[in-house]
This record gives C-alpha cells, structure tokens and sequence, in this order.
C-alpha cells in the first residue's frame, strides 16, 4: 500500500502527531467540560438532557399557579445545567459537524496504519459510531426516556477509547516499532 | 483539502462557547429585591392559549411552558418580584435578571450569565450605562437598551444590548400579562 504510516516520510509522521496531539488535548478538554455541565453519571446526564420536559410534556388546560418557599440558600444551590430542545438543536447542528471531521481525520490515519482490513473498517466505523451514538443518546433521552442517558455516556468513552486506540497504534507504528522506515 | 480546510473553519466558528456566569444570582437577588428577607418562588404553568398568547406578543415560549417569578418580602411587605430570562443567540444563551418594584415597574437589569464570547460584549454593554435605560418601564412599553448605548460602545456591545432588550421585552411581557392575573 501507497499510505503506510511506519514507512512514511518523516514531515507526514510529525503532522500526524501534531494531529494526534492537538486532538488529545481537545479531548481532554471536551471531558473537563463534561464533567462542569453535565457529568458523567446516567443520573446527571439525564437531568441535563431531559430536564423536566418528561414530567410535564403537555400544557395544562387553564394556566396555573404553584407557590413554594424560597430561601437565599435555594438560589445559591448548584444549578443543573439543563439543554432543552431548542439548544440540542443548535448543539447537534454546530458539533456533528466537527465530530465528523474528526472521525474523518482520525480515519486517515487508520488507513495508514498496519491493520488486519476488519479491524480498520471496525475502527473507522466506530470512530463515527461513537458521535451518533454520542447525540442520539441526547435525544432519546429528551424525547423518550432518561434511561437514554447511559447511551450518550456510553457513546462519549466510545469516542475517548476510539482515539486512544488510533493515537497508541500511530505512535507506535510509526515511532517505536522496529519495522517502521 | 480546500474544501476540508473551509469546513474545519466554518465549525469552528459556529462552535459556541461555554457559559459562564457574570453574576451569581444571589447576588441578583439581593440587587433586585433589596432588603427582602423572606422569597417565594411562584410558577406560572401557561395553558396552550395563554402560551400562545404571549408567544404572538414576544416570540418567545418560556422553558417547559413554566414562567417562574420569584417574590421577595421585607416583614410583611412586598419588596417586589423578579424574573431569570433565557436569550438564546446564535452566539449562544445569555441569561437576563429583571426585578420590579411593588407597583409594577422595572427596579433593575442584571445579566447573569452569558457565553465566553459574548462576556466582553455584555461588560462593554453594561460599562455603556445599559442597564440604566431599563429602570421605570413598565409593562407595554419597549425597552431600548440598545439605542440609548448606539454611539457610546462597539458593535458588538449594541448587538448584545439588543439581545438584552429582547430578554427585558419577555420579562415585562410575562410579568404584565401573568404575575399578578393568575391566582395561585
């Protein structure tokens, strides 16, 4: 094959790392972010995404009051980040994208890689598997049960093993592996 | 990889940054409700026709059908109510606080939160003296935070004024049509 990592030419190495790495760091990123909005836990992802939309889906007929207590402390108390139907729109028009062209680079460097050709096509396809799966979570978990929420959690380490599976197998093939040109 | 390139850029401008918050709201609710030492939280849940109504008056459904007012007492008086109003933008959502006095008028404005990248925007706003265009209205008239400020901030600053002015227009929309008509 044309396109093999291990014998490739040193400038193509060094980018696929910088890619590599640069995309690391995102994604360390990305989970700091997670953790601060909407948690790794099936509970807290639940309450992200499907908010109280569940509890209430149709308005009642007459408009109607309900009156609690409030304290300073009521206000003070954590806030549940919550993403409601029209922001999981927005979110899923602006990230697929991205999460595509991630796939896709992470893909090329798949094709350059030394693999049985299943395992490659496994590894593509879960490299874009894991974002659909990521976002389709997200919405069943909005729109038919909160149970969903273990899906998007599911989805979102599938995205994180995805990259590590790509990012050890191109560091190796082309930097350690006594084959490599 | 022409077409690779714009699309990478393209996402990433439209990637919207995370929210931060500006102002905590017990922090707003101490400016808003000066003095109060007892709140009750009063939820409106709005009936299809009255969601509907106020949609055609502001183009805006409040989150889940539920407006949520929060009421503040000193001893036995009422010190006023205020709302939390969601914006969203297509920089992303920005949070808008407006409190009103017992007889009905806007008392303050305080933007609470906003995106990464609109908070310079919304500081530059507020620098301009934006909040003060806000204080007597009352419910019926139009807010106009972002041409009182034309002239005195950047673009991006009267841009975000407007979107405040959007903010402030649906609280005294909801606060005038449902606050005090609706018993509890």
């Amino acid at each position: 094959m044309l396109y093999d990592l291990r014998r490739a030419d040193v400038r193509v190495k060094w980018l696929v790392t910088g890619l590599l790495a640069t995309l690391g760091l995102s994604y360390v990123f990305g989970a700091a972010m997670v953790a601060l909005y909407a948690g790794f836990t099936p509970q807290s992802v639940a309450a992200t995404y499907a908010g109280t939309e569940m509890s209430m889906p149709m308005p009642p007929e007459t408009t109607m009051v309900v009156q609690r207590p409030m304290s300073m402390a009521d206000f003070a108390g954590p806030e549940v980040h919550t993403v409601d139907t029209k922001l999981l729109i927005q979110d899923t028009h602006v990230h697929v994208p991205m999460y595509g062209l991630i796939a896709a680079a992470l893909g090329v460097v798949v094709v350059g890689l030394s693999l049985p050709r299943r395992r490659a096509l496994g590894l593509i396809a879960l490299l874009f598997a894991a974002p659909w799966l990521d976002f389709a979570g997200m919405w069943l978990t909005k729109l038919v049960s909160p149970r969903f929420a273990i899906v998007t959690i599911a989805a979102g380490w599938a995205m994180g093993v995805a990259y590590l599976i790509v990012a050890a197998l191109a560091i190796h093939q082309m930097w350690l592996s006594p084959e490599r040109g | 990889m022409n077409f690779l390139i714009r699309a990478v850029a393209i996402a990433a401008l439209l990637h919207i940054t995370p929210i931060v918050v500006l102002v905590k709201r017990p922090d707003a609710v101490q400016a808003l409700l000066p003095g109060a030492d007892a709140y009750v939280a009063r939820e409106v849940h709005l009936s299809g026709t009255d969601a509907h109504r106020l949609h055609q008056a502001v183009d805006w459904s409040p989150e889940d059908g539920v407006l949520v007012f929060y009421g503040g007492t000193a001893g036995s008086t009422s010190v006023g109510a205020l709302e939390f109003v969601r914006v969203d933008t297509p920089h992303g959502p920005i949070e808008v606080a407006v409190g009103f006095t017992p007889q009905g008028a806007v008392r303050g404005v305080v933007v609470t939160k906003a995106t990464v990248e609109m908070k310079p925007w919304v500081l530059e706003a507020v620098a301009a003296g934006l909040t003060d265009h806000y204080r007597g209205l009352k419910p019926g008239e139009v807010p106009g935070g972002a041409a009182g400020i034309a002239g005195r901030a950047g673009n991006l600053a009267v841009y975000v004024a407007g979107e405040v002015d959007k903010g402030v227009a649906r609280a005294l929309a909801a606060y005038g049509a449902f606050y005090n008509h609706v018993r509890a």
